[in-house]
């Protein structure tokens, strides 16, 4: 269970952060939740898709590390591979809250202070001995405010797709070397068809809410599903 | 083309009107220049019945067809999921007497005789209830579990499933739909008289206010009253009351007690002493009635039968009483005027066949809509064999209940049971079901409403035996049977362990609502 506390220069001035636990956080994650500002990033390497969040059933930006739970193709001897490790990860173990709960209160960062990467009190601090805030902990707090920023962009796309009626279901039949296959349901990606056809209003709204950049990252980054492919087969052969 | 059909007048403004207004003109184009006409004069002094609060799978399609949002829907109509109908008490009327029919096919059904592999193994400790070992959906059921995921699309399911819905909501909101986005034109007024042509036809309705309304064709929507078929046309009635005994309802809106009270997922049907109690959960109440015979009961009994069902809140209640009369119109189309809803006929809410038939008379209308008046009649014709082979199929699957009973607490089960008040052709199909169970080639008609399936879980559900002695060898593919025993088995694991409570996925939808992908 997570136990958040407001983040403090009183209390925490002498709190590591471990940065090689931190990364663990997603050793067993195949799908992790990313906001606009990191689809340049992610596309290099992984393929980013959308999935429905199971407690609303509402379209969220993901990025795909592997083909079924606890699969991370890019966690490997027990370290992040890939090029670029995605805010969600990045940020652990701090959130953001309200203060006191309330959802109107100025926001806080919070520790969570049963997280592993406390554990051992070795790593980076969060602030000098004269309690100013040190140079990782400002990255942190950055890092937070580009997923809050971030979830605001989000939804602005999604809402613009889905009026537009861009989304469609992605169907993925994949076999592997051992012959297995998987059929991969839940992914939803950019209709091409339905994006070519759209008349010049709609994309000049697009062009000039900046948003088209996004569209077709998200197309490009598809190939990266068959680069998944290979790193699976790679371990499959191993 | 020489009298085309150009405007259509539906007269009357629940749920049949609307529904019809809102096919036709979504299939023929009402909100365009050169689609169809669509009116709708509705009396602003005459309350809607409001009966049907159940609905069957075909309204997921009936409200695709007519653009209309799901998420939408169960927000302004309190809609909740329905899954089927539990029937209890039916058998013996004992405490732990209770069937299902629930709305997926039985496992393996069309691919063997599942039914007869079922009976062959009923000596066998792990059978349990037909509709138990053969569909995953009665453990949801019971489990109050929704068919589906706030991630399902819209319409989509994981088990197939309808709706419970409340009937004044659902009018108002189909009306807003029709007149807003399907361009339907929408008349509040009385028809004082009706005008005809010379060949009989109706000319026109003419209203205390806003004068004449002419049409091409007149749906008559008008409830109980049957304006046009009835009282115009003099159409005569044919009551089936000697084959369905039940003449009265006494219902009542039930609150819950704490807001978030589990919703059933299914209608939960209880036989009593003479007839039987509806009970369907939705968001904001339940709404529950006792339909029984007068014939075997008086009204004091039946409300004491009622009071005792529903508990100490009964006091407070308001409780309403309508008058069922048992049958149907000898047709529904003649001349320029068809009828839709409670003004074509009327039969106990067994198994939910009111807003079905609505649903299928507004498809088959639209769907068939003559371009001239020169080719009405042969449509006439057609709609009127299509419709009386689906009340008489309807009324002998709403019988099949009854006779499989053995409860003999009151003349009402065994009077039931009497020969003579049962159809030549359930009779047929019973004494070819003694030896088989009932399956597709009984079932031939395009027209056909319940399918073989929804049989054998009435028969089975109720302890029927078909009796294979004379053919065992087509019980011999045991490994068929095991495999779709066990596969069902694990749908049962897999699905309640997937979906979420009734309850829980309502409020998700109000708060979240459904993706349409």
């Amino acid at each position: 269970m997570a136990n958040l506390v407001a983040v403090d220069n009183k209390n925490h001035i002498n709190t590591k952060v471990n940065l090689k636990k931190v990364e663990q956080y997603g050793a067993n994650l195949h799908l992790i939740p990313v906001v606009l500002s990191e689809f340049i990033h992610l596309a290099v390497q992984y393929p980013i898709v959308i999935t429905k969040n199971g407690n609303t059933g509402q379209f969220v930006f993901s990025t795909m590390l592997g083909f079924e739970k606890n699969e991370n193709l890019f966690w490997k001897n027990e370290q992040w591979q890939g090029l670029y490790v995605p805010l969600q990860i990045r940020r652990q173990p701090f959130f953001v809250e309200a203060k006191g709960g309330n959802k109107n209160n100025e926001l806080a960062v919070c520790l969570n202070t049963n997280s592993p990467a406390l554990l051992d009190n070795i790593g980076e601090g969060l602030f000098d001995e004269k309690g100013n805030e040190s140079k990782y902990f400002q990255e942190v707090k950055a890092s937070l405010a580009q997923l809050l920023m971030g979830e605001k962009e989000n939804k602005i796309l999604l809402d613009q797709l889905t009026s537009m009626a861009l989304i469609q279901s992605m169907s993925l039949e994949i076999s592997f070397v051992n012959k297995g296959t998987l059929q991969l349901t839940g992914l939803y990606t950019i209709d091409q068809e339905k994006l070519a056809s759209l008349n010049n209003e709609q994309v000049c709204s697009l062009h000039k809410t900046g948003l088209l950049p996004a569209i077709y990252t998200m197309i490009t980054s598809l190939g990266q599903i068959q680069a998944l492919i290979n790193l699976k087969n790679k371990r499959l052969t191993k | 083309m020489s009298n085309p059909i150009k405007t259509v007048v539906i007269v009357g403004g629940g749920i049949a009107g609307w529904l019809t207004a809102g096919r036709l003109a979504a299939k023929h184009k009402g909100q365009s220049v050169n689609g169809l006409n669509v009116v709708l004069v509705e009396s602003p002094h005459i309350p809607i019945v409001g009966v049907g609060e159940g609905t069957w799978p075909t309204m997921r399609s009936t409200l695709l067809a007519l653009g209309i949002s799901e998420t939408d829907f169960i927000r302004e109509c309190d809609a909740s999921f329905k899954q089927g109908a539990k029937f209890a008490k039916w058998v013996d009327g004992k405490d732990d007497d209770f069937y299902y029919h629930p709305l997926v096919i039985p496992q393996g059904f069309g691919k063997g005789d599942i039914a007869g592999h079922w009976l062959a193994k009923q000596h066998n400790a792990d059978t349990s209830s037909f509709s138990n070992d053969v569909c995953y959906q009665e453990a949801l059921c019971e489990q109050g579990l929704a068919p589906k995921t706030i991630r399902t699309p819209e319409y989509a399911d994981v088990a197939n499933y309808a709706y419970h819905l409340d009937s004044g909501k659902f009018a108002l909101f189909l009306q807003k739909h029709c007149t807003n986005t399907l361009g339907v034109k929408h008349v509040l007024d009385d028809v004082t008289s009706i005008n005809t042509l010379e060949n009989g036809d109706i000319a026109s309705v003419l209203t205390s206010e806003h004068g004449e309304v002419a049409g091409d064709l007149f749906v008559d929507c008008t409830g109980f009253s049957s304006l046009l078929l009835g009282k115009h046309y003099q159409v005569p009635f044919k009551s089936c009351s000697d084959v369905l005994f039940i003449d009265t309802a006494l219902a009542v809106h039930v609150p819950y007690e704490n807001e978030n009270d589990e919703i059933a997922s299914h209608t939960l049907s209880t036989g009593q002493e003479a007839g039987w109690i509806w009970d369907i959960g939705l968001q904001h109440r339940r709404g529950v009635g006792y339909v029984y015979s007068s014939k075997h009961s008086s009204e004091e009994q039946a409300k004491a039968v009622l009071a005792r069902y529903v508990g100490d809140t009964f006091d407070s209640l308001t409780v309403r009483k309508i008058p069922i009369v048992s049958g149907y119109r000898e047709k529904f189309w003649q001349n320029n005027c068809v009828a839709v809803g409670l003004s074509a006929g009327f039969l106990e809410p067994l198994e939910a066949s009111a807003l079905v038939l609505v649903e299928l008379s507004a498809q088959m209308i639209s769907e068939q809509l003559p371009q001239s008046r020169d080719i009405m009649d042969i449509v006439a014709k057609r709609f009127n064999e299509t419709f009386l082979y689906r009340w008489e199929k309807i009324i002998d699957f709403l019988k099949l209940h009854y006779i499989l009973s053995k409860r003999t607490d009151n003349t009402f089960w065994t009077d039931n049971r009497d020969p003579k008040s049962i159809p030549e052709s359930l009779k047929e199909a019973m004494a070819l079901w003694q030896y088989r169970a009932p399956a597709d080639h009984d079932f031939t008609s395009r027209n056909e409403v319940f399918p073989a399936a929804s049989y054998q879980y009435i028969l089975y559900g109720m302890g029927f035996k078909s009796d294979y002695s004379q053919h065992v060898y087509a019980l011999d593919d045991i490994s068929f049977a095991q495999y779709h025993f066990a596969q069902n088995k694990k749908l049962i694991d897999k699905a309640v362990s997937l979906l979420p409570k009734n309850r829980e996925l309502i409020n998700k939808v109000i708060e979240f609502g459904f993706n349409r992908i």
